[in-house]
């Protein structure tokens, strides 16, 4: 028996998720093109930087996201996980410690948070929604107290100019090789995690409980195990973006990372991350985060109101769904 | 014929209420493929939850390959070869053939995934099973038969040698059970062994070396298949003795009130033409899955109708939505009525409002509660609904209870045509008689009952005419005086015959 040959095209794009996550980048190519047309600044150099820089915050958010989107479930609390991660990494560095090991102290109560929602919607079998919307406003509630519900003063203050400024440059102001030091470290997590969820027996999982939890079960795919999984890791995004966020500012900001779980989900769903679960693949994220910096930054420079970006990325994002419901009930149609 | 690999003696199980399984033997050899047959409710799924360690057993003995087993786990099971296609498939649709087969044990190097080696030991299973399939392919986009299909590859990639298929053919077409059968034959010639769960007992001449019958959760005979017949067969699976007796009420049987003819919707409800009379309780009979339900549910406008007439008092009536059929007076008591018969976290009061708020409300739509209370309390009444009050939430009543707030919501308005689907389904035995007495009510008052039920006893028992149904079509009708539990069975097992001649 032999398996059909597909040319290259056609096989790239047999890949399951590859079709939407191309969509994406299309939709990516036309947004960018338009408003280039109506603003040359936007094909600027530095423009295409500054757009880089900034998206990297939406794509480790959106990456996070989308594994838990993948299984099926949704993380409400990264966004206050990021501000969690910024307060306590920048008041411990206003306190004189240094900068790595107030980072991997932050990790380290981020990674609780994401335990705690493993064991909430894996174990307890609570509804993701009302899990994550807890453990949200506890994320929140928590970063407000590190420094006495206030924001941090400057991280310069506790570590010196030196350590502080190398510590901004290191994740936000630097750039190595001409990119932003930013845009790399999103490359960073987004290699790390696509190689996790495409290439190893975890990812493959996670795809499993998102597309038939009853029978991934039947398999001994243990659902709790795969679903906490899933949780660390979006903790762990919403860490390293609550760093970038603390480096940006130099400061802990009480309110850094505010709505960023919406940011996230938009991402995902842009990108063709069904929030039904099961499939999507990361690249679309990557696009997902690309067009939505994209449309921020390219109505800003034609000098849209704030109000008019929302409304356009709210409807994006429904739309992205609305493709995604009517592809799979084509799907399922033709394979009756 | 090999060699005996599985064995089950004096099995028990009971569960709440049920007794299940009672003293059953079962027996399957290597390379053979055994029939477990028997009516709905007649212990087969247990038994074989049993085996596949879904269930564990009260008592008994049980050796799985020459080894005794004490109680198993659905693991513990898949690791002594044992595995259960199931008839209601289970598979992730988004993944891949070969990632469905080696879902849980996937191989890996390094941590990473081996997706080539997964997918060529996918193909070689395929292979062997001269099954034409690209393991890439994802599961979602292939047809229901392929994918019953990689389930049995799944379940010969973890070594299974007992393969339990419950129903398999229920969802095929007759080129796709030739597959399956040629399928099956090679999994007999590599010494597998087989047991076989189908209602669609022609099948079982193509492929099946033994038999074992059951009944009531008590084991009656196993044979082979060559020394048996179909009668035989038949007689074994309905001889049960009618220990409950029934209160028939003879009415005159008066004008014809409702006529459906020749309804269909879908694959289930097809060609369907009957007629219900002034005092008369006619009777639908048949397996599970014979489309009874989806009858109902068409005529009441539940499901969208593909064709067909429907006649209230010899006048066409169209429905289109629930409401409509509602309007006309033809009611459903449904099947379930946890799930759509009550609102259970709602009051009685609440239940039994719900369908007649256009009689309750006044012009402004503000409910008029004082009609309700009369009308509920009325209801509860009538019915002799036991509960201290109106207001009590339908769950905290017993089934019984529960199944007559279901009637009361519906006699509250003058109905012309009332179905029951399976009233008497989990209650006990003197809420059952006062559902049939109900009915009688019902019947003698000039009301068409239509009853839909799979006990046997009690369809013969209660209704005056017998509607057998099959696969979605009517297949028979008998009087209440000529029905016997044989000339029903026969009738609810005529499937279309869908295997070719090519299997001969």
């Amino acid at each position: 028996m032999q398996t059909k040959r597909l040319n290259p095209v056609r096989r790239f794009f047999a890949i399951r998720g590859m079709a939407s996550a191309m969509i994406a980048f299309a939709a990516l190519i036309v947004i960018y093109v338009v408003f280039g047309l109506s603003n040359a600044n936007v094909f600027s150099a530095a423009n295409i930087q500054n757009l880089l820089r900034s998206m990297s915050k939406y794509l480790i958010i959106g990456i996070g996201q989308s594994y838990l989107l993948i299984t099926g479930n949704i993380d409400l609390s990264i966004g206050s996980v990021v501000g969690m991660s910024a307060m306590i990494s920048a008041t411990l560095m206003t306190h004189g410690v240094n900068p790595l090991v107030a980072a991997m102290i932050a990790l380290a109560c981020c990674l609780v948070i994401g335990l705690i929602n493993g064991l909430l919607v894996g174990k307890a079998q609570l509804p993701p929604f009302i899990a994550t919307l807890g453990t949200m406003f506890v994320a929140r509630g928590v970063g407000y107290m590190i420094n006495g519900n206030r924001n941090t003063d400057a991280i310069a203050s506790g570590i010196g100019a030196q350590a502080g400024d190398s510590f901004q440059n290191f994740l936000y102001y630097g750039k190595t090789l001409g990119v932003y030091n930013t845009f790399l470290v999103a490359v960073a997590v987004f290699i790390v995690f696509f190689f996790l969820l495409s290439k190893t027996r975890t990812g493959r999982h996670i795809y499993a409980i998102g597309s038939n939890v009853d029978a991934a079960k039947l398999s001994g795919v243990s659902v709790f195990v795969t679903t906490t999984k899933a949780y660390m890791v979006s903790a762990f995004c919403a860490f390293v973006v609550g760093l970038i966020l603390c480096a940006q500012a130099s400061m802990g900001n009480m309110e850094a990372g505010n709505m960023y779980e919406m940011y996230a989900v938009a991402a995902g769903v842009i990108g063709g991350i069904s929030p039904l679960g099961g499939t999507g693949l990361l690249l679309g994220t990557f696009a997902g985060a690309a067009v939505w910096q994209t449309l921020e930054n390219g109505l800003n420079m034609i000098g849209a109101q704030v109000g008019l970006q929302r409304i356009v990325i709210g409807v994006i994002v429904v739309f992205s769904v609305l493709l995604d419901v009517i592809v799979r009930r084509g799907t399922r149609k033709r394979s009756k | 014929m090999g060699d005996v690999i599985v064995t089950m003696e004096h099995i028990y199980k009971s569960f709440p209420g049920v007794k299940a399984l009672d003293d059953v033997h079962f027996e399957l050899r290597s390379g053979e493929v055994m029939a477990l047959l028997g009516e709905n409710g007649a212990g087969k799924s247990t038994l074989m939850k049993i085996l596949s360690g879904v269930y564990t057993r009260d008592s008994g003995r049980m050796e799985i390959f020459g080894q005794e087993q004490g109680d198993l786990t659905p693991r513990l099971a898949q690791e002594l070869g044992v595995a259960i296609i199931h008839q209601e498939l289970n598979m992730c649709r988004h993944l891949s053939v070969a990632e469905n087969m080696f879902l849980g044990r996937e191989k890996t190097k390094l941590g990473t995934l081996s997706n080539r080696e997964m997918e060529d030991e996918a193909r070689k299973i395929l292979n062997e099973l001269k099954i034409d399939m690209d393991p890439k392919k994802v599961v979602g986009e292939l047809p229901v038969s392929k994918q019953q299909m990689v389930e049995i590859a799944k379940a010969l990639s973890t070594n299974a040698r007992v393969l339990i298929m419950d129903e398999p053919t229920s969802s095929l077409t007759s080129r796709e059970i030739d597959d399956l059968f040629r399928i099956i034959r090679e999994l007999k010639a590599k010494g597998c062994g087989i047991v076989y769960i189908s209602h669609r007992l022609e099948e079982l001449q193509y492929i099946v070396d033994r038999v074992t019958i059951m009944r009531d959760g008590q084991y009656i005979t196993c044979t082979n298949y060559k020394d048996t017949s179909m009668n035989e067969i038949i007689a074994h699976m309905v001889g049960r003795e009618i220990k409950e007796k029934f209160p028939r009420v003879n009415c005159e049987k008066g004008k014809r009130i409702f006529e459906v003819k020749h309804l269909n919707a879908g694959r289930m409800v097809r060609d369907i033409s009957f007629e219900l009379n002034e005092g008369e309780i006619v009777g639908f009979a048949g397996l599970m899955g014979a489309g009874r339900t989806e009858t109902t549910r068409a005529i009441f406008g539940v499901d969208p109708k593909e064709s067909g007439e429907i006649l209230l008092d010899g006048k066409p009536i169209h429905i289109h939505k629930v409401a409509d059929a509602i309007g006309a007076g033809i009611v459903l008591a449904p099947e379930d009525r946890k799930k759509d018969g009550l609102c259970t976290k709602l009051s009685l009061r609440h239940n039994i409002a719900l369908p007649n708020l256009d009689m309750l409300c006044n012009g402004l739509g503000v409910v008029q509660r004082g009609r309700e209370t009369e009308m509920c309390e009325h209801a509860v009444e009538n019915l002799m609904i036991k509960t201290t009050s109106i207001e009590k939430e339908a769950a905290t009543l017993s089934g019984g209870n529960q199944q007559k707030v279901v009637v009361a919501k519906w006699l509250a308005r003058n109905s012309r045509v009332v179905m029951f689907d399976e009233p008497t389904r989990g209650i006990d035995v003197a809420a059952k008689v006062e559902i049939y007495h109900l009915m009688n009510k019902l019947k003698q008052q000039g009301i068409a009952v239509m009853f839909v039920s799979s006990e046997m006893p009690e369809v013969m028992g209660i209704a005056d005419r017998i509607i057998v149904m099959c696969d979605g079509r009517i297949t028979g009708e008998l009087s209440a005086g000529e029905a016997t539990q044989e000339k029903i069975l026969t009738l609810a097992t005529s499937f279309e015959k869908k295997v070719a001649a090519a299997n001969e």
